[in-house]
Order: C-alpha cells, then sequence, then structure tokens
C-alpha cells in the first residue's frame, strides 16, 4: 500500500516536471531575443511579434502582454540608442537595405505601423457579456422576460375579467330562478341541499366556464345554466377569438323526464350553428333528413330548421312569444334544440359504445359484461344557447346586466310550451315510434357486430396459441393430430356452402 | 302560481356537463416537457424559454378539476431547464436563425 503511494507520488512529480519543461519549451523561443532587437526598426518588430503571435494562436492575452512590454521596451531603449545611431544613420540605413529584401516581405507598406493585422492574425472575439455592462447584452432575455410577464398580466386582467361577468349574469337572474327552482345552485358534493348558506355566485369550473344547477320546478327534472365565456386569460385564445368572431354564450340544458315531453326532434339554428349540429349531432343527424330555411315563418336573421315531425315543429315555431323575442334580439339565440333522443355529439357517442363493446384486457366475464351494456344513454333535452354580445353600442358589462333576465324569461316560456304540447293524431305518434325502432335495431346491429368481430379475435387468438403449444412441444403425434384438425375444420366451413348450392338446384 | 316543487329535486352530476374537446392544456404539458428535454440535453436556451411559455399556457387553458400537481411540475421543469442551460453556458441566448 505504501509502496503504490509512493509511485503515485513519483508519477505525479514526474508529469508536473515534464508539463513545466513543456511550457519552458513553449515559451524557449522568447529566452533568447535581446531587447536591443526591438527597436524602431518596424520589419524586425512586426516579423517577431508575427511569430510570436502564431506561436500563441490560442494565448490573445499573453500576446497582447507582452506586445505593451514590448512596446514599453522599444520606447526605453529608442531614447539611449537615438544618442549612438545619430552619426550612423546613413549606414543603418544601408544596412537595413542589405538586409531586408523587399521580397521577403509580401506587403511592405502594411509595415508601417505596428499594430496592422495580417490576413494570417486571428484576434479572438470576446464575449460581449464580459466586455463593458454586461446586462445590456442579454438582449433576447430581456425580450422573452417582458414578453412572460406580459401574458402574465394579460391572465390576471382576463380571468378577473370573466369572473365579474359571471358575477353580473348570476346577479341578473337570481330573484328570477329562486322563484321558480327549489334548488339552486349545487355541486352535488354536500350532504343536504337546504342550508343556511345561499349560494353566491356561479360555480366556477374553469377561468371560462361558469355553471349554475336548478332544479324543483314543475313539468322539468333540472335545468343546467352554463356560461361558456372566451378565454380571455389566455393572450392566443382572446386573439383568435377576435380572428374567428366568436363570443360569449349562456347555454340552458333542460332535463325533462318520460312523462313530461312527447317525442320528437327539432332544431332551430342560425345557419353556421345549424350546418355543424346537423353534421355533429347524433339525434339530428339520424332523425332530421335536410335542413330547411326558416324565413318563410318571418324570423329576422339566417335561421334553419331541421325537423322530424312537422307539427310538432309549427308548435314551437308559431309561438308568438318566439316571434317577439327574436324580433327584439335578432341575433340572440344562436340555438334551439329540442330532442328525445339526446345522446350527445357523434365523436364522443362513438368513443362510449366502442369503449363499452371493445375491451381487450381483463377476464372473459368482464368482456362479456361490457358488451352486455348495449344501451345508448338517451335523454329528453331541450338546449337553448343565446349569444352573449354588447348590445346597442354598450359594453358588454352592461348589456350583461340586463339581458341574461330576458333570456331566462323566454326559456321558462319555452319550457311550458314544450311541456304542454302533445301529438294532435295517432299516427304521428306511430310514426315517431316507428322512427326510433328504426333507429334502435341500426344500433342493436352494430352492437352485435361489433361483437361478432369480438368473438372471431378471440377464437383466432386461441387458436394461435394452440398452435405455438403444438409447435413447441416437439412431439410430431401432438403436430400431426392438430394439424388433421385443422384441415377437418377446413373442410366444415367450405361444405355448407357446397350444400346450399345443391339444395338451390334441385 | 308558484312553480317550485320540492319533490322534484335531483342532485347535480358533474357527468351531465357538456363536454367539450379542449386538449389545449395537455399538448401545453406535453410540448413543455418536450422542449424542456431539449434544452437540457441539447443545451439549446430558446427551448427552455419556449417551455416556460407551454407550461404558462397550460396553466392557463387548465380546468379547475384538473390535477394542480401536473401543471406545476411543469412549471418545475420548465424553470430548471432555464436555469440549469445558463449555468451551463452564461452567454446570452442567440436565436438561430436571425443572426
Amino acid at each position: 500500500m505504501r509502496l503504490a503511494i509512493c509511485l503515485v507520488i513519483v508519477f505525479l512529480c514526474f508529469i508536473c516536471s515534464a508539463a513545466k519543461k513543456v511550457k519552458d519549451e513553449d515559451f524557449s523561443e522568447f529566452d533568447d531575443f535581446d531587447q536591443d532587437e526591438f527597436v524602431v526598426e518596424t520589419p524586425s518588430t512586426t516579423s517577431a511579434t508575427l511569430s510570436s503571435s502564431k506561436t500563441q494562436g490560442s494565448k490573445p492575452d499573453a500576446v497582447e502582454t507582452e506586445k505593451v512590454i514590448q512596446a514599453d521596451s522599444n520606447k526605453g531603449k529608442q531614447k539611449e540608442k537615438e544618442d549612438d545611431e545619430e552619426e550612423e544613420v546613413s549606414v543603418i540605413d544601408e544596412d537595413d537595405d542589405s538586409m531586408f529584401d523587399d521580397e521577403e516581405f509580401e506587403a511592405s507598406d502594411s509595415f508601417a505601423s505596428a499594430t496592422s493585422a495580417t490576413p494570417d492574425l486571428k484576434i479572438a472575439e470576446v464575449p460581449a457579456n464580459l466586455t463593458g455592462n454586461r446586462w445590456e447584452a442579454y438582449q433576447c432575455e430581456a425580450v422573452m422576460i417582458i414578453a412572460l410577464l406580459a401574458y402574465l398580466i394579460n391572465f390576471l386582467i382576463g380571468r378577473a375579467k370573466n369572473a365579474r361577468l359571471a358575477t353580473t349574469v348570476y346577479h341578473a337572474q337570481r330573484d328570477l330562478l329562486d322563484r321558480n327552482f327549489a334548488l339552486v345552485g349545487d355541486d352535488g358534493q354536500t350532504r343536504n341541499t337546504e342550508t343556511d348558506d345561499q349560494v353566491n355566485q356561479m360555480q366556477k369550473e374553469s377561468d371560462h366556464l361558469y355553471i349554475l344547477w336548478c332544479s324543483g320546478r314543475v313539468s322539468i327534472e333540472s335545468m343546467l345554466i352554463e356560461l361558456r365565456l372566451v378565454k380571455r386569460q389566455c393572450a392566443f385564445n382572446s386573439l383568435a377569438a377576435i380572428i374567428k368572431s366568436i363570443n360569449d354564450t349562456l347555454v340552458y340544458t333542460i332535463d325533462f323526464n318520460k312523462d313530461d315531453m312527447e317525442t320528437f326532434v327539432f332544431c332551430l339554428a342560425k345557419k353556421r350553428s345549424a350546418v355543424k349540429l346537423h353534421r355533429d349531432m347524433v339525434d339530428l343527424s339520424q332523425f332530421c333528413a335536410e335542413r330547411k330555411s326558416a324565413d318563410k315563418k318571418g324570423f329576422p336573421g339566417n335561421y334553419q330548421v331541421l325537423s322530424e315531425i312537422g307539427e310538432a315543429s309549427s308548435h314551437i315555431t308559431n309561438d308568438q312569444k318566439l316571434a317577439e323575442f327574436l324580433t327584439k334580439y335578432p341575433d340572440a339565440i344562436e340555438y334551439i334544440h329540442i330532442s328525445d333522443q339526446y345522446s350527445g355529439m357523434k365523436i364522443q357517442s362513438d368513443q362510449q359504445t366502442s369503449s363499452n363493446a371493445a375491451t381487450n384486457t381483463g377476464t372473459a366475464a368482464q368482456q362479456q359484461d361490457a358488451l352486455n351494456t348495449s344501451e345508448r344513454s338517451l335523454r329528453r333535452v331541450l338546449i337553448v344557447a343565446f349569444n352573449l354580445t354588447p348590445q346597442d353600442g354598450r359594453s358588454l358589462q352592461i348589456t350583461s346586466e340586463s339581458l341574461p333576465g330576458d333570456y331566462l324569461r323566454f326559456v321558462l316560456q319555452l319550457i311550458d310550451r314544450v311541456a304542454a304540447f302533445r301529438f294532435g293524431s295517432k299516427e304521428l305518434k306511430n310514426k315517431a315510434t316507428k322512427n326510433r325502432q328504426r333507429i334502435e335495431e341500426q344500433f342493436l346491429k352494430s352492437v352485435n357486430l361489433q361483437r361478432q368481430e369480438q368473438a372471431q379475435l378471440r377464437r383466432e387468438e386461441k387458436r394461435r396459441a394452440e398452435k405455438e403449444k403444438v409447435m413447441q412441444s416437439d412431439d410430431a403425434e401432438l403436430q400431426r393430430k392438430w394439424e388433421e384438425k385443422e384441415h377437418k375444420r377446413e373442410m366444415k366451413r367450405r361444405q355448407p356452402k357446397m350444400k346450399q348450392m345443391k339444395v338451390k338446384s334441385m | 302560481m308558484d312553480n317550485r316543487r320540492q319533490a322534484r329535486i335531483h342532485r347535480f352530476r358533474p357527468a351531465l356537463i357538456t363536454q367539450i374537446d379542449d386538449a389545449l392544456p395537455d399538448y401545453m404539458n406535453l410540448m413543455g416537457m418536450i422542449f424542456s428535454m431539449c434544452s437540457l440535453m441539447l443545451k439549446i436556451k430558446w427551448c427552455a424559454w419556449i417551455a416556460i411559455f407551454a407550461a404558462l399556457v397550460g396553466f392557463a387553458n387548465s380546468r379547475t378539476t384538473d390535477d394542480a400537481k401536473q401543471v406545476l411540475s411543469s412549471f418545475m421543469l420548465s424553470i430548471s431547464a432555464v436555469v440549469v442551460t445558463y449555468m451551463q453556458n452564461p452567454a446570452p441566448m442567440t436565436i438561430p436563425f436571425m443572426q
């Protein structure tokens, strides 16, 4: 152990001495330089500095200091030698000419000044942050920080504005809601709905979505008020909203009981929304064949109607109060969607059915349970969406103090009208029932198909597993037996078709 | 006429809220993580700054029901990416295409 330590120490000393030698050798060129050589005769000084800078290309500081030292020594020696060399100036000049040929120096003009740079000289660039005022160099960082701060400030302002809007809308509707609903404001988590503390604001789902749950009214089960605001808290989203002209929306979703509402599907919407709803909503695409213009009804604005049963649609659209409301607020209603077969948008309902029917993990029993849930989640709903836009040149804040009250009053009237409607004749009722049966059958077929596919997949997987087992077992007899089985299965599959053909020909 | 009925009260269920497919917060979180990793491994400064932006945008667009831990971890990762990148190389940032 001690021997090893001694060896290591000796080795380290050797390395240090070798490094020193190398260092000394590096600088050996400058050891023999006499101060006499570095005089006003510029060719020699520049050549000396050239050679020194070439060898020390990576040490600009060292070169600079050496130059400074040389310059200082030049000045000192120059004065001493001036007197001595005055008499021999001419001689020295001649010597100069003979000693130094022009051919040696390519650019003799440039040697006039000792500090002129030659093409080969590489002056290393000092990083900007190490010269002068360091912080001025960080311009990009300053821009980034300013952008971040600006986004943060916009976030705080946008969030506060949205919160103020929500409070205003809530207070505009609070009294009317209290008079119509036994329960106003419920988060679904408190044990007792009858508390002394009154709900003071809408429930905040996110900075751009506020909701309010109301329940306990005649002819409906519940009403959910959703205030979908523009995402003012995100600078990019608010810019996009300005470009796409998206505005704040107030959506009322009313759920009916089975006995409260007749079975029909209807939609009255602005043209841009009608296109989207007809394409995306499952019930509207299944039950309503085409979009018709609502100009005949005399509604201002560009409205379209999607209708399943004509009588139900005319019952809704021939309402005097609807016409008055549309005349008073031409662009307020974005869409009215009434349906007893509501199941959401197409992509979401597809995801639901696929997640129900196609689960590859879990036991066979669990899979079977999942496949058995072939029921669609249907709701009887009335959905009314209003645009919250500044009216009559006033600001949004001021208009949202008065408008929501009118909107709510209209919605309550519409609820009563829908709940009061019943089909005039049995034929219409039968027609509606037939439509629903047809759609139900289509849905069951698709679920059946999926189940079959699942079963087939499972069978193939089993067969593959068997095959692997048999192949790995290295038992020739087993393999032969398995191949025979496969052969029989193939024959069975082919035979029935041939049999059918035989029967037909007879 | 009083339309209120105590017997017809139903409790709120969160599933009844209309589902709007907004994947922006998730994308922003993912972007933040990717850019943070890029900046840490490749020592690129502007990646770290973009990671901070992405974390901030993800936070601004997040829902109240979302887990706050994920947003916070995204923030922490992006800030650590900036700090580590500058510690490795204190020189000012240069944007590649703007020389």
